[in-house]
């Protein structure tokens, strides 16, 4: 076998797996995205219709608009508040994130250059995102319960954080640690104070790292379901609990309305997906500070 | 007038790393100071203690009179280049050398004026609108002083910052150093760990190894006088040669014997103690000849440098020793030859390494 055949070999092996795994990967999306436009009556046809020939935007008005849908029994669909899961996954995502990365950024700077978290610690700090977190749900039900905190954005935003924050702290201390620690002093000996050091030296050097971290964490907030589900109810819906609020009672599945409101929810994560690409790669080739 | 004096200074890294064993030194002001030594030896650390970056362990470190031991490093007035330079690599030249003035509150006008200057006065104001990352090695090195020298400090501080750069390259950053000092007469001191660039730029050379001084004085002075067996090792390029040998005195005079080397020592050596010793003289000062001399050997390598030609003789030591002749003569690997030095011009350290002088009869080295 010449080196050519083997190359040609290798290449087809390379794009059958790479083929597949966009397959796997790709398929539900296709078929999520198509099922949004069918009409209701091909929404469990067999055999299935990959292509449908009338699609339609009901879904969409059903979903998001909260017009009336046609068939019965759909009533109870809109009188669900979409929009306001929307507006409630936004705030949240948002605003634990946000929390989550400025909080976790100066932890991640206090480890890198003061060490105020051990080794043993910072790995224990990982081990918090181990814990499954239906373990932690039932207890944090009950606190949550004594606090006034169920049911709130308030609750949610907490837990969101607390979870979130060894992300934040990991990742963003592996940026500032690529900075060597003569750019602080030469700040210093400058005459630039600590505060002055960080804001005009650090942070421009690791902003393309906390950019990627803080759409991670937006990702991580905004598809999250288990907290949201146990710890809220009825005044905060977030959309991935909105989302399995469209299995109904009489008519089972109403998979339309759900695939309409599922690319809502995955929308946005495919956009960031593709902004994040461009600055991880930015932020894995980070070592390129001029030593 | 003392510029930096530092009494009793003492730094231990962890439990028991003593980086700094009480050193005391004092800088003048306006002169070039180096501190030299093996990667090790508490140099770096003692500068970065002058900077305030390492706070001692022990002692006090004075500037201009002022106890600074607990003033923070932007509040000492002076001056750094980092070995990796630490230039902002976000900021433009012009954005890195005006940093410091910035954060001084030195108005805009004035700032911008003193950057033109400081930029001019280290050839770089073709630089000022790059990047650090689009600058070669020996303008990041002009960025670094324009920085450091915009503020205007009482002393700069340069930790090895010719240590990135290649040889030519670093001759001529060398050179600029030195006329930089010339021009501005402030006060330099200068962390190497490579004695050429130590000898050739300092007013005054400070050896250090293992974190006490082992000698301080003139580039001169340390050459031509060093006190121990490791200073007069560590300087000259080639360095000395050092025979590794026993001293006996017989009746009244001194004898030096090493392997394949029987040396007959002036009559100035002769309080010198018996015991293990170790002989040196510098190559320049050897003298070849087919005849004769304290030593003969084959000579294993020829070096031609122009100037002058190495020879290296095989003696069956560590070292080969090391003769510097005129490049016009011709030699060949393998020629026997003899080799003499002046006696007035052999160097004798003890056992311990320390130097051991010539009695009082003697005539005393001169520096070389």
């Amino acid at each position: 076998m010449n080196r050519r055949t083997k190359r040609r070999i290798a290449a087809a092996f390379r794009f059958g797996f790479l083929g597949a795994s966009l397959f796997a990967v790709g398929f539900p999306i296709y078929w999520m995205i198509i099922t949004s436009f069918k009409p209701d009556n091909e929404w469990f046809t067999w055999p299935p219709i990959y292509w449908s020939e009338n699609w339609t935007l009901d879904n969409y008005r059903v979903v998001w608009l909260g017009i009336q849908a046609r068939i019965t029994a759909q009533e109870a669909f809109t009188m669900q508040k979409p929009l306001q899961a929307l507006k409630h996954s936004l705030a949240l995502a948002l605003i634990s994130t946000t929390l989550s990365v400025a909080f976790g950024t100066l932890i991640a700077y206090g480890v890198s250059r003061y060490r105020i978290l051990s080794d043993r610690r910072m790995f224990n700090l990982l081990m918090l995102r181990m814990i499954p977190p239906i373990v932690v749900a039932a207890p944090l039900t009950l606190y949550y319960s004594a606090l006034n905190l169920l049911d709130t954005l308030t609750g949610l935003v907490i837990v969101y954080v607390i979870t979130t924050i060894p992300y934040t702290v990991w990742m963003t201390k592996s940026f500032i640690d690529e900075i060597p620690h003569e750019m602080e002093q030469a700040a210093e000996i400058l005459g630039a104070s600590r505060w002055q050091t960080i804001w005009e030296v650090i942070f421009p050097l690791i902003r393309s790292g906390v950019v990627a971290t803080f759409l991670f964490i937006l990702i991580l907030t905004w598809s999250e379901y288990l907290l949201a589900l146990i710890l809220s109810k009825v005044d905060v819906v977030t959309l991935p609990v909105q989302l399995s609020k469209y299995e109904g009672t009489t008519e089972g599945r109403v998979y339309g309305y759900q695939a309409a409101l599922a690319v809502g929810v995955t929308l946005p994560l495919i956009v960031i997906g593709c902004f994040i690409r461009k600055h991880l790669v930015r932020g894995f080739t980070f070592g390129m500070v001029k030593r | 007038m003392t510029l930096i004096e530092m009494k009793g200074l003492r730094k231990v890294f962890g439990r028991n790393i003593e980086a700094v064993k009480n050193l005391d030194l004092s800088v003048e002001e306006g002169e070039f100071l180096v501190l030299v030594g093996p990667s090790g030896c508490g140099k770096t650390t003692t500068l970065r203690m002058i900077a305030g970056f390492e706070e001692p362990t022990a002692g006090e470190i004075y500037i201009q009179g002022r106890l600074v031991n607990d003033i923070e490093p932007g509040q000492r007035n002076l001056g750094m280049v980092f070995q990796n330079l630490a230039l902002f690599p976000h900021k433009t030249v012009a954005e890195n050398i005006e940093f410091g003035p910035r954060m001084k509150k030195v108005d805009p006008e004035t700032r911008l004026r003193r950057v033109r200057e400081a930029a001019e006065m280290v050839k770089i104001t073709h630089l000022l609108d790059k990047l650090p990352g689009q600058c070669s090695g020996g303008e990041a090195q002009r960025v670094a002083l324009a920085r450091t020298l915009v503020t205007d400090p009482s002393v700069f501080l340069l930790d090895e910052p010719l240590s990135s750069l290649d040889a030519k390259l670093r001759r001529e950053m060398r050179a600029e150093i030195d006329r930089l000092h010339q021009r501005l007469g402030k006060t330099f001191v200068f962390v190497t760990h490579d004695q050429e660039e130590a000898m050739t730029l300092a007013d005054r050379i400070v050896v250090m190894r293992d974190g006490v001084i082992e000698q301080v004085g003139s580039p001169l002075e340390i050459y031509g006088d060093p006190v121990s067996h490791f200073v007069a090792d560590f300087f000259g390029s080639p360095s000395m040669n050092l025979i590794p040998g026993t001293l006996s005195q017989e009746s009244g005079k001194a004898r030096f014997r090493a392997p394949g080397l029987t040396v007959e020592l002036p009559p100035s050596f002769s309080q010198a103690p018996a015991g293990e010793a170790t002989l040196g003289f510098r190559p320049e000062h050897l003298a070849v000849s087919q005849n004769g001399g304290i030593f003969r050997g084959e000579v294993r390598l020829v070096e031609p440098l122009g100037k002058d030609t190495l020879l290296y003789f095989d003696r069956g030591g560590e070292r080969p020793l090391i003769a510097v002749v005129e490049g016009t003569r011709t030699f060949r690997e393998g020629d026997t030859l003899g080799v003499s030095v002046n006696p007035d011009l052999l160097y004798l350290f003890g056992g311990d390494g320390k130097r051991i002088r010539r009695g009082s009869k003697g005539t005393g080295i001169r520096p070389a």
